[in-house]
């Protein structure tokens, strides 16, 4: 079982590096809004679920990819930790 | 990956192609002139249980996986030049139907499902508006909840099946300063009051799709009308586009098998300076270039299918398979024109109207430019 701890640090990484490149990484929490905030758009949900799927092998339904689901780094941990 | 088909699904992609050139070809050089929509093969193809391929047993489908769909698709695209109403069946399944088995509630499943299924209802979607087209999320249509019911304003552009539909899924925005987070759906009843659908369209091609513009003036609608929670409008149309990207071109790649099979016949009956037209060297390639094309496109709709009854993800791939497909079957679509000559040009040889159909392939479920901005960025680019 992947550690939450681990979850977040992955997925904190990929969106610094795919959606946040050069910003502060201090500033992105773990209950920072994403979706609300418009960092993860409709090309970057898609990138995002992509990855997910692939780094964990977990699938993500059509329902889950939302601001429900996504919108913080907590959030997104959260789903990947219900599916593993 | 194995891509051969069971007995069952030969038997069924048969029997597509073979209804499809038995009962859908007949009159259409009228019907497409008059732009009239065949609601008899329609109600065929229901029959057959197309409309209802991937829509689960319980709510009247087949329950098929997305492999088998496309490949029966594919065999009615061979079978039906009709490919006006072949695009109506895949608006219906890809922007109603396929929406409303994922985030329906088993009270709107049981409502609408099982007469999608079986012929008796017609739907599609509206999403574009007339300042919102590949910027979709962007729309202006406003809902605004009223105690039990919301309240629709705004307007609606190039809504496939509108003219004749019973049902449509209609986007809008339920708190514009939420932008896209705020866009949600609703399943739009024709006779909603303050729904006006406003004129046919007249087309370049696919004249047979009947295409409406919407009106939306204090439409009224249930609560209980609204498909997903509010919101969920951005997740639903990916998963209905995503979808439809990978399945659309299915009756494309059956009908670029057509129109090779017509242009090697025509190449080899057709004689100039002494021989048959397909024996000179620039002729053959255009139909080695149509072949390639087709054996490329099937392959692509083969495996983004096979890669979701995987249960993957497959963004990249169906906007790989719509890109690569439209763009395959119009450059055909032009060799025919060319490979007839003048002919060609000439609508008795019913080769102009396959470019003219095949030309939409480019621009619904999101252009080819955006389609490579879509696998650009998947691209990690
Ligand atoms: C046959 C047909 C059936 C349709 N059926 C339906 C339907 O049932 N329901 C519905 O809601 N809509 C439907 N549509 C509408 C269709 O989805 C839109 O036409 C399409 O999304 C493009 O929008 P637009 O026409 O407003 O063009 P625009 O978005 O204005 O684009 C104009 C040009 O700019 C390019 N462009 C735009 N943005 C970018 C970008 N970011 N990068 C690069 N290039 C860009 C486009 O590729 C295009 O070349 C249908 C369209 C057709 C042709």
């Amino acid at each position: 079982m992947v550690p939450k701890e681990q979850i977040q640090a992955s997925v904190k990484q990929f969106i610094l590096s795919e959606f946040l490149s050069g910003e502060d990484a201090d500033e992105l929490e773990p209950t920072t809004p994403l979706v609300s905030a418009g960092i993860l758009d409709s090309i970057a949900t898609l990138k995002l679920v992509t990855f997910l799927e692939e780094q964990f092998s977990v699938q993500i339904e059509a329902h889950e990819a939302d601001v429900d689901h996504l919108n913080t780094v907590e959030d997104i941990s959260n789903l990947v930790l219900s599916k593993l | 990956m194995d891509f051969s088909w069971t007995p069952e699904q030969a038997e069924l992609r048969a029997a597509a192609a073979e209804m499809a050139a038995a009962e859908l070809n007949e009159g259409l050089a009228e019907r497409e002139k008059a732009g009239t929509f065949s609601l008899e093969g329609w109600r065929r193809c229901a029959e057959l249980g197309i409309q209802g391929l991937c829509v689960p047993e319980e709510h009247g489908g087949a329950g098929a996986d997305a492999l088998t769909t496309v490949g029966v698709l594919e065999r009615l695209g061979y079978g039906c030049k009709d490919n006006g109403l072949v695009f109506s069946i895949n608006a219906h399944m890809w922007t109603l139907q396929v929406p409303l088995v994922a985030f329906g509630s088993e009270e709107q499943k049981r409502r609408w499902l099982p007469g999608l299924c079986s012929g008796a209802l017609i739907g599609g979607n509206a999403m574009s508006e007339p300042a919102s087209g590949s910027d979709a999320y962007s729309l202006q249509t406003t809902a605004v909840r009223r105690d039990d019911r919301y309240v629709l304003n705004g307007s609606k552009v190039f809504v496939t099946n509108a003219p004749v539909a019973d049902l449509l899924l209609v986007f809008a925005n339920v708190d514009p300063e939420r932008r896209p987070s705020g866009v949600s759906a609703f399943l739009v009843e024709r006779d909603a009051p303050g729904l006006t659908v406003t004129r046919q369209v007249e087309k370049m091609g696919l004249k047979t799709s009947p295409m409406g513009e919407l009106f939306l003036d204090d439409c009224e609608v249930s609560a209980e009308a609204r498909l997903g929670k509010e919101g969920a409008g951005q997740t639903l149309f990916t998963h209905s586009m995503t979808w439809e990207r990978s399945s659309i071109l299915a009756g494309g790649v059956g009908a670029m098998e057509r129109l090779l099979e017509t242009c090697v016949a025509y190449a080899k009956g057709r004689e100039q300076f002494g021989q048959a037209i397909g024996k000179f060297q620039l002729v053959a390639s255009k139909l080695v270039d149509m072949k390639a094309r087709l054996e490329t496109s099937r392959a692509l709709l083969y495996k983004t299918a096979w890669l979701r009854d995987q249960g993957r993800s497959i963004f990249l791939e169906a906007a790989l398979a719509k890109l690569e497909i439209s763009e395959a079957w119009v450059r055909s679509a032009q060799d025919a024109v060319a490979i007839h000559g003048g002919y060609g040009y000439m609508c008795e040889y019913e080769v102009e109207r396959e470019l003219r159909d095949a030309m939409g392939s480019r621009l619904y479920s999101g252009t080819s430019e955006i389609q490579r901005t879509i696998i650009a960025a998947l691209m990690g680019l």
